[in-house]
């Protein structure tokens, strides 16, 4: 098996357009508004993500002939939460603020949909290098949305990116002012839904 | 299909792995994880008591460290407004000295600049910590900071928004015979004319729990200092 034949390729990169956890699937939207007020929550959270999905598909790839059927879920859970609580302990340790704003979604991690569905779904049938890049496909379709939705949030909420001012003082004098909405989750929503269909309208998906 | 001793066995075995591995990671974590969660209590106190973070010198855990021991001087007082001799704000136990509470006072040189102090109670989901300050003279507020809340955002997670922090600043918390009174955050906002005015601050509309809940930790928080403070006060009007 070369590393990188027609079907490895094909798990990397379909998550990241056609076949998107978030605005194909609909899958892990909480954490999605939750921490995506700023940008480098949002960030922080993305690579979290992408370090569980990847590390839990490619172990869960090794384990699955071993995995006994009967409790395969609660095995997969094991897996995943113990690297949830290694990244949470690793982000307390060196980013504390970071950890701080992040609060309980760190943890959540555990319960997002998309990491468990990527380990039933796929990690349960394929080698380990294949989860592995489907791990990190699917972690970088969740982040790029939530980047995406990041982005526009802080700057029509807070006017910043990253923590820096982009709309000038002079706007702000004429008049302009912060949507209040978009710091809010509701602002999530519709940025979140402005997303799905644009890319729904790009990737040419009809529903059946 | 697996037989129940196989599917045991490896559960068992998997857990002892993961098991191993999280608190690995755990035990050699620990120390940095204590060193930020204690700076970052430092830093609270730091902004209550009115240094500000720049960003020529960004507040590392080593900066903070150096502030609060050239300026910071932390000690335990008693329910009578004694001075515990030799005991650190960190040898409290809060299991056993429920009588003990500490107090962080700023100096520069010899000159007292303002005192902090610890302030928790229930908001309206859950417990809010956070610091109060106050000026050398033990009546009036210096400031007020919240590190760790669960209120409602844009609603009583207003508590740490500078507009309503900023309000604090100046107001006095005993009334003019020296009565402890607190600081009352008003619903629609302070009357100016009011002569009650001077312990009143803006409230937060759409908050009235949370509001309701700072006032009175608030002032059974001053309470437990009541004695200490008003040793001060009473040594500054001889």
């Amino acid at each position: 098996m070369a590393l990188l034949d027609k079907k490895s390729k094909k798990a990397f990169s379909d998550p990241l357009m056609s076949n998107n956890p978030i605005s194909l699937q609909v899958l892990g939207i909480c954490s999605a508004l939750a921490v995506t007020v700023k940008m480098d929550t949002a960030v922080v959270m993305s690579l979290a993500v992408i370090f569980v999905l990847a590390v839990s598909n490619t172990v869960i790839a090794l384990l699955r002939k071993m995995i006994p059927g009967k409790v395969r879920i609660i095995v997969q859970l094991s897996v995943i939460a113990s690297m949830v609580v290694f990244i949470d302990l690793v982000l307390k340790a060196y980013f504390y603020d970071m950890s701080k704003q992040l609060s309980v979604f760190v943890g959540l991690i555990i319960t997002n949909c998309i990491i468990m569905g990527r380990a039933e779904a796929f990690a349960m049938q394929n080698g380990p290098w294949r989860s592995l890049l489907d791990g990190i496909g699917n972690g970088i379709g969740y982040g790029g949305i939530l980047i995406g939705v990041a982005f526009f949030r802080e700057l029509l909420g807070s006017g910043t990116f990253y923590g820096i001012q982009i709309i000038p003082d002079s706007f702000y004098a004429a008049g302009y002012e912060n949507m209040g909405l978009m710091v809010l989750s509701p602002g999530a929503f519709i940025i979140l839904g402005l997303i799905v269909w644009a890319q729904r309208l790009i990737a040419n998906i009809e529903e059946e | 299909m697996h037989s129940n001793k196989y599917t045991l066995i490896f559960t068992a075995v998997l857990t002892i792995i993961l098991g191993f591995f999280v608190s690995t990671a755990d035990s050699s974590l620990k120390d940095m994880r204590e060193k930020n969660i204690e700076a970052d209590i430092r830093k609270n106190i730091l902004s209550s008591l009115g240094f500000k973070e720049t960003l020529e010198s960004p507040w590392t855990n080593e900066r903070v460290e150096e502030i609060f021991s050239e300026s910071i001087i932390g000690f335990v007082v008693d329910s009578a407004g004694s001075v515990i001799d030799g005991k650190n704000p960190k040898d409290i136990n809060p299991d056993k000295d429920f009588k003990e509470f500490p107090i962080y006072k700023r100096v520069s040189g010899e000159e007292v600049e303002g005192y902090s102090i610890p302030i928790s109670g229930k908001g309206l989901w859950g417990t809010m910590y956070g610091y109060f300050s106050i000026e050398p003279d033990g009546a009036t507020a210096k400031g007020i900071t919240f590190y760790s809340h669960i209120e409602t955002p844009g609603l009583g997670a207003e508590v740490d928004k500078p507009w309503f922090q900023n309000n604090f600043p100046g107001k006095k918390f005993v009334d003019p015979n020296g009565k402890l009174i607190g600081i009352q955050a008003m619903k629609g906002g302070v009357d100016e004319t009011s002569p009650e005015a001077y312990h009143q601050v803006d409230g937060i509309s759409g908050a009235t729990m949370t509001t309701n809940g700072l006032n009175s930790f608030l002032y059974e928080g001053l309470k437990n200092y009541d004695p200490y403070l008003s040793k001060i006060r009473s040594s500054l009007s001889l």
